[in-house]
């Protein structure tokens, strides 16, 4: 793509693309309110370049074309060569993860089936190749290893759960192939062979604290997550951010609860206690997944409403309310880069397509689906720039790749693995929807090494030639780690 | 045990376990041969993730024997030995964290990343010492040692026996899971430990560092057959066997039960804490799953299918349900379950005595006359 | 009561997001100042002021910027505006419609006919042209306070009662001339004093009121003694001065260390809310696994099938009786029983019969079972959770004392208990109770007596696996329904079947009782993780001491 110049400005990557080709229109609707355009999202992480319409419809169809021909050309190059490209899909279709997973699966093949239907990839029909990983950490690693090595698979895309991911890494690594991950984590990681299409800390926690701080106007706030790395991270983050921002300790509770915790009454009669101290409260909550619904069951019961004591979950999505009767629930509320009530064309399109591909009318789209359909397209964009499936001329081609994501706006692949996402904060609304009522005025870059954890606040990624390194220490100037 | 050391080796191997034991040595010999010597675009060679794989089944061949000995032999249904397992497992984690040293993402030259990332200023006392490769292999040996000792002390002397000891076995195994899933207890909390680098200055993803391992995962397995034998064969173990058919009736006649119910737990423990450790170089992580009641409750199952109380059976078991599980995942990724679930309820109603069994009905047929000599067949409960 | 003539001042916390803190003020003290004249000229000239106020109020509502719609809100009780109530409404049924560029407002009733909101005239408007008026918590916060004014002297009690509340939260001193004429009318004496304590709370938080009116309003909140007045008392301690501050602070104080002693007594319910959900979830584990003996690891998927039919059963009721929605869960809970019992029946017959006497064994074959019947689920039904919905006589929650009981986990606790007796009455009234206990203790000589005890082995491992089923239907209210339900309750079931005693009923209703409530006195020390830790240790550690669960049985029957 066009030249992709790395500034440092302290440690933040500020991806400076030149401006009369790619810039970035502001996703801001019209009619949106409280936007407050100065809000302080991660200085140096917004592409501030507004654009006007013309140029980005300009732009859209000169990139269609561009990518047209050069898909032209190498559909032709490799014409002769034979047989199917093959893309593994590695997400458990059983035990206790099937629950999130399996939807993503089926977005998986529903693009491949698409991008067959326009006529394949350098004049290959894609392959999908499905493997249970049946929510085993261990046999993530296995099936990696026998996708990779027994399939050889151009590209996986896969994992939901951040272990599974740190099981499959040194797989990918060692064997050098290619993985999309489409889920919110916690950061502090960046791999040559890993693309990272979720939310990172600041791309999803950061803005929502903002929000209620500025517009609910929140001073106790309580940390609620289940006990693992993801939540453990977060509320480091967002302990240090608060008290960056004059939040005292006492007006922070943060509470831990295991895996599958059904049993929510002590927790919230707490929060209830701790809510009642004059202070406006909220809830800040990284509770996963299989937990949420006895938790919302529980608030509901328990008449905490979201007027009172909002709760802003970062894990609860159109999924996980399908499960939940959310009238008492209204108003509570989640961030994401991305709702199903999102109104543009592009969406539309999808769910529409998604709903006709599960032969379900009731069929729910969410946040990580959104981050395969943008990993697929990239994947797609940079094969064909490339011209070949090669592992190495993907990862290079991939930086800089951009392509519209489902929110009206554009996504780009950064040196860091990481991509552009706008910020979404929505309320749940009587029918298991959200309703946006904030939403950044740009896109966010997804920030891997935290600026708020001591042990990484120096670190940056660059995955372009010659830097190439995953945890470059801007004070040391070298490569690997943050210790002098 | 009075005679003299070669005759009693080759009283342990009786035909069955000559064609196991065999079978190991062909494998030890041809795996390195196929993997590293012929060259990767030959038909024969082996690719190098089969080698891994074959070595993750080897690992819990070894851990199925370790159950076959407590359940087979002594009547012990343990639920909760994958707790063994994972505690190997953990101790050989900690060695190969701490090897990474200075390559972590972080680069703190003591503290493995997740101890940085979550803030922690200084080693915790857990973890002293496991830079060693001699201390970590004692620990492998001595942790689940120690809390079988100290579980099976309390358990034999209270003489909980039957489904009570099975539940408290699941809730101790249930327990660790939930301590190991908390970040605060310093092992890494639900990612557990993982992105190994080094094993004794090899680099763990070398492949003939995986071949290696994979021999050594045979050899272990091998030896771990032949003390199971060694025990089950000798004295002590005719009283074990006697305790699993009538424990009331060998306490009458004056055996300490709890002594060598104990004994066996213990050793048995350790096997699986070894098996524990060479899996874990091998699949590349170790975390709190690993204590999953149900990964303990499908390790009995394995003994179950290749046929308990004959240690050679735990092991095929084990390799052919493990087998199963991955050719189905990648086969029938939607309904490789429905094939699980039906393989455990037809070997329990079709082959009551697992595969093993099986072939010795068959062979008992054949020769009208049973010539005995193989460990018995456990009786009904 | 619409035509009291009252503007007010906006509190505050209703302004737009200053972008910076000095033009926020400049905004507050501008905004605050037009509204101090326009409640001059409300009082002076009213008429003028109504008919200007209802146009500000249909452009603010129309305008779909939040603060616009917030301020609209506020301003709407006062504007006289004849078709506020409707307005309210239908904004918070996500009703209310407007067109932008025209300034006109429509809000749909109940059946989709559109109205002109400004004149409540029928409107010949398709909806689908229109863009709905949007709500966020602030909205919602303002619309709340909306409704408690406009609805103070509503001729339904439960209505007026609700308006009290919200009052109460909202403490909008502009509301108090509303009150102050609503409880003049009010004849039920638990909405008086609600009303009274909404006053208290309005005065209290009143800097400029009398200071004796004040300490007296304080007075009324320490009397009401619970979460909400310490919120109140807290805030106002925390800008008041001299007296006002001593007396709420020491008022808090009081009701803090009432709600301490409460907290105990709380714990007790949670617990025996949770044992109750554990006794459930273990009580068919005793029949089939304390009773026949036979370790059924597929007991947690049959509470999984019995959460299942539930949602059939809605799903059935939604679409083609939705009136019995309400009702369904009572044709859940038989039909429950008879979907698991008949599949119970079914894994007896073709797989455990050949097992008996073998229990290590059922073991193995069960837990095929299970996952068999998991990934049917699967299948089927998808493995997202499916939503399950709580009838109108199951939500919500009354107080007792300091104590906020949840009508769904109180239904819960009875249910549990029912289920428990009926089982009781069952196994020792009935003949077929007999003939089962015959077969358990003895079954050759049962057979001697004539007893059909193939018969008796099916029916007995279908009543449990049917009361596994009716779990299902409670847990379905308060759990995930998916197919890892039954996974996450197989350890605890089996744990409190051990801890109570194998083969005693009454055994796993204490043991059931008591780790639910040792649960929730630890969780609050040690929190849930470790609470639940030591709570395994103690069993490990109670087997030790009692090697038979807490209620052995005794005699020959004891030697498995």
């Amino acid at each position: 793509m066009r030249g992709v110049e790395l500034k440092r400005h302290g440690k933040a990557t500020r991806l400076a693309l030149a401006r009369p080709l790619h810039s970035f229109p502001h996703v801001l609707p019209d009619d949106c309110n409280t936007p407050a355009p100065d809000l302080p999202v991660q200085a140096g992480n917004i592409f501030e370049d507004a654009m006007s319409l013309t140029r980005r419809i300009m732009l859209r169809t000169a990139g269609a074309a561009l990518g047209g021909a050069l898909a032209f050309a190498s559909a032709s190059a490799f014409a002769q060569g034979a047989g199917t490209i093959k893309v593994g899909i590695l997400h458990s279709l059983s035990g206790t993860m099937a629950i999130s997973e399996t939807t993503l699966k089926d977005v998986m093949l529903m693009l491949i089936e698409e991008q067959n239907k326009k006529g394949g990839l350098l004049g290959k029909k894609l392959e999908p190749v499905v493997v249970d990983p049946a929510s085993n950490w261990p046999l993530f690693a296995e099936k990696a290893r026998e996708l990779i090595s027994k399939d050889k698979v151009s590209a996986t895309f896969g994992c939901w759960t951040s272990v599974s991911r740190k099981s499959v890494l040194p797989v990918f690594e060692e064997l050098n192939s290619i993985l999309f991950y489409p889920v919110q984590y916690e950061g502090e990681e960046s791999s040559k062979n890993i693309f990272y299409t979720g939310a990172a800390p600041n791309q999803q926690a950061i803005p929502a604290v903002d929000y209620l701080m500025e517009t609910e106007k929140v001073q106790r706030w309580v940390l609620a997550g289940t006990d693992y790395v993801y939540p453990r991270t977060t509320n480091k983050i967002l302990e240090a951010y608060l008290k960056s921002k004059g939040v005292k300790q006492e007006d922070i509770m943060i509470n831990y609860t295991p895996f599958g915790h059904s049993d929510w009454q002590t927790i919230v009669a707490d929060i209830k206690k701790f809510g009642s101290a004059g202070k406006k409260t909220a809830v800040v909550s990284t509770i996963n997944g299989d937990a949420n619904v006895p938790f919302y069951k529980e608030l509901g019961n328990a008449g905490v409403k979201a007027t009172d004591i909002p709760v802003v979950a970062f894990s609860v999505g159109e999924e996980e309310l399908a499960g939940i009767d959310t009238k008492p629930l209204v108003g509570h509320l989640a961030a994401w880069n991305y709702f199903q009530s999102v109104d543009n064309a592009d969406n539309k399109a999808f769910i529409e397509k998604w709903k006709a591909f599960t032969k379900n009318p009731k069929r729910v789209t969410n946040d990580p689906m959104e981050a395969h359909v943008i990993g697929f397209n990239m994947w797609v964009k940079a094969v064909e720039k490339a011209g070949t499936t090669d592992t190495e001329a993907v990862l290079d081609a991939m930086i800089g790749v951009s392509v519209p994501n489902l929110t009206g706006g554009y996504s780009t692949m950064m040196p860091n693995h990481h991509i552009t996402k706008p910020v979404l904060i929505g309320e749940v609304q009587a029918d298991g929807q959200f309703n946006t009522v904030w939403q950044t005025s740009g896109l966010v870059v997804g920030d891997e090494w935290s600026d708020y954890l001591e042990g990484s606040k120096d670190l940056i990624s660059d995955w372009r030639k010659p830097l190439s390194c995953g945890n470059f220490n801007v004070k040391t100037g070298k490569c690997g780690g943050a210790t002098k | 045990m009075m005679e003299t050391r070669k005759p009693l080796l080759l009283s342990l191997i009786d035909t069955r376990g000559g064609i196991f034991l065999g079978l190991i040595a062909a494998a030890t010999i041809l795996v390195p041969v196929l993997a590293l010597m012929v060259p990767a675009n030959s038909a024969f060679a082996l690719p190098p993730y089969l080698v891994a794989l074959f070595g993750k089944y080897i690992c819990y061949a070894l851990l199925a024997i370790a159950l076959d000995l407590v359940w087979g032999y002594c009547g012990i249904l343990s639920l909760g030995h994958g707790a063994f397992f994972a505690l190997g497992g953990y101790a050989m984690g900690m060695y190969l964290m701490r090897q990474i040293g200075t390559r972590g993402v972080y680069a703190h030259p003591e503290l493995p990343d997740f101890m940085v990332f979550l803030n922690m200023k200084e080693l915790p006392i857990t973890w002293w010492g496991f830079q060693s490769f001699p201390y970590a292999m004692l620990m492998v040996l001595l942790i689940p040692g120690l809390l079988a000792f100290i579980f099976g002390f309390l358990a034999f002397r209270s003489r909980v026996t039957g489904v009570y000891l099975s539940i408290i076995t699941q809730a101790m195994t249930y327990a660790l899971l939930l301590a190991f899933f908390r970040n605060d207890m310093g092992f890494g909390g639900n990612n557990g430990l993982t992105d190994f680098k080094d094993i004794l200055g090899f680099n763990v993803q070398a492949k003939e560092t995986r071949v290696a391992l994979f021999v050594a995962s045979c050899i272990a397995l091998g030896a771990g057959y032949l003390i199971a034998r060694a025990v089950t064969e000798s004295k002590f173990g005719k009283v074990v066997i006697a305790i699993r058919d009538a424990e009331s009736r060998t306490r009458f006649l004056g055996y300490r039960v709890e002594t060598y119910k104990l004994a066996v737990f213990v050793l048995s423990a350790m096997m699986a804490g070894v098996a524990g450790a060479l899996y874990v170089p091998q699949v590349g992580i170790i975390n709190p799953g690993e204590f999953a009641p149900a990964n303990s409750i499908e390790a009995v199952i394995w003994v179950a299918v290749g046929g308990r109380g004959t240690l050679v059976g735990a092991a095929l078991g084990a390799i052919i349900v493990n087998w199963g599980k991955t050719f189905f995942t990648g086969a029938l990724p939607e309904y490789w379950l429905f094939a699980l679930g039906a393989l455990f309820v037809l070997v329990t109603l079709f082959l009551p005595k697992g595969v093993v069994g099986v072939i010795d009905q068959y062979k008992a047929r054949r020769a009208a006359t049973h010539k005995g000599g193989t460990a018995a067949a456990p009786a009904a409960e | 009561m619409n035509q009291l003539p009252r503007l007010r001042a906006p509190r505050a916390r209703a302004l737009p997001l200053p972008a910076n803190g000095a033009k926020g003020l400049v905004e507050i003290f501008s905004f605050a100042t037009a509204a101090f004249v326009l409640l001059l000229l409300a009082l002076f000239v009213a008429p003028q002021a109504r008919a200007q106020g209802e146009s500000t109020i249909i452009i603010g509502l129309s305008s779909d910027k939040f603060p616009e719609t917030e301020r609209a809100l506020n301003d709407l009780p006062g504007s006289g505006l004849a078709t506020a109530p409707q307005i309210v409404d239908a904004l918070a049924a996500n009703r209310l419609y407007f067109n932008g560029p025209a300034r006109k407002l429509y809000f749909a009733d109940e059946a989709g006919k559109m109205f002109d909101a400004a004149t409540g005239e029928p409107a010949d408007v398709m909806a689908s042209a229109l863009k709905k008026v949007r709500i966020n918590n602030a909205v919602r916060r303002s619309l709340d306070a909306a409704r408690g004014a406009l609805t103070l002297m509503s001729p339904d009690p439960a209505k007026r009662k609700a308006a009290a509340d919200s009052v109460f939260k909202s403490r909008d001193a502009s509301a108090l001339p509303l009150v102050e004429a609503a409880l003049e009318k009010e004849t039920i004496s638990a909405n008086k004093k609600i009303l009274e304590e909404a006053r208290a709370a309005i005065i209290a938080s009143d800097s400029g009121a009398p200071e004796v009116r004040r300490l007296e309003a304080v007075e009324v909140l320490k009397s009401r003694g619970d979460q909400d007045a310490v919120s109140v008392l807290t805030t106002i301690a925390s800008w008041s001065e001299g007296r006002v501050k001593a007396a709420a602070e020491s008022a808090s104080s009081v009701i803090q260390a009432k709600l301490a002693l409460w907290r105990n007594v709380q714990n007790i319910w949670y617990g025996l809310s949770l044992g109750s959900v554990l006794l459930l979830a273990a009580i068919g584990l005793a029949i089939t696994f304390g009773v026949m003996g036979i370790i059924n690891m597929a007991h947690g998927e049959m509470v999984m099938l019995g959460a299942y039919t539930t949602f059939a059963v809605q799903e059935w009721a939604r679409t083609s009786h939705p009136g019995l929605l309400n009702y369904s869960l009572f044709i859940a809970i038989p039909l429950a029983f008879l979907v698991t019992a008949a599949v119970g029946i079914l894994i007896e017959r073709v797989v455990i019969r050949f097992l008996y006497g073998r229990p290590l064994e059922t073991l193995l074959a069960t837990f095929g079972i299970s996952l068999i019947l998991q990934q049917a689920v699967r299948t089927i039904f998808g493995a997202n959770n499916r939503e399950v919905s709580a009838p109108s006589f199951m939500a919500g929650s009354f107080d007792f004392g300091s104590l906020q009981i949840g009508y769904g986990r109180m239904w819960i606790i009875v249910f549990a208990l029912a289920v428990f007796f009926a089982l009781q009455f069952v196994l020792r009234a009935t003949s077929f109770g007999l003939r089962m206990r015959a077969v358990t203790q003895n079954r050759r000589m049962a057979s001697s007596m004539g007893i059909d005890t193939n018969r008796i082995d099916a029916l007995a491992f279908g009543l449990g696996s049917g009361i596994a089923g009716m779990a299902g239907v409670a847990l379905s209210q308060i759990d995930n329904v998916s197919p890892n339900l039954g996974q996450s309750y197989i350890i605890d079931s089996f744990m409190v079947v051990v801890f109570g005693g194998v083969g005693n009923l009454w055994g796993t209703l204490l043991g059931a009782l008591t780790l639910g409530v040792a649960n929730k006195f630890l969780e609050p020390i040690a929190g849930a993780v470790l609470g639940k830790i030591l709570l395994l240790v103690f069993i490990i550690l109670f087997i030790q001491k009692r090697p038979r669960g807490l209620f052995a049985l005794k005699g020959r029957a004891v030697e498995a």
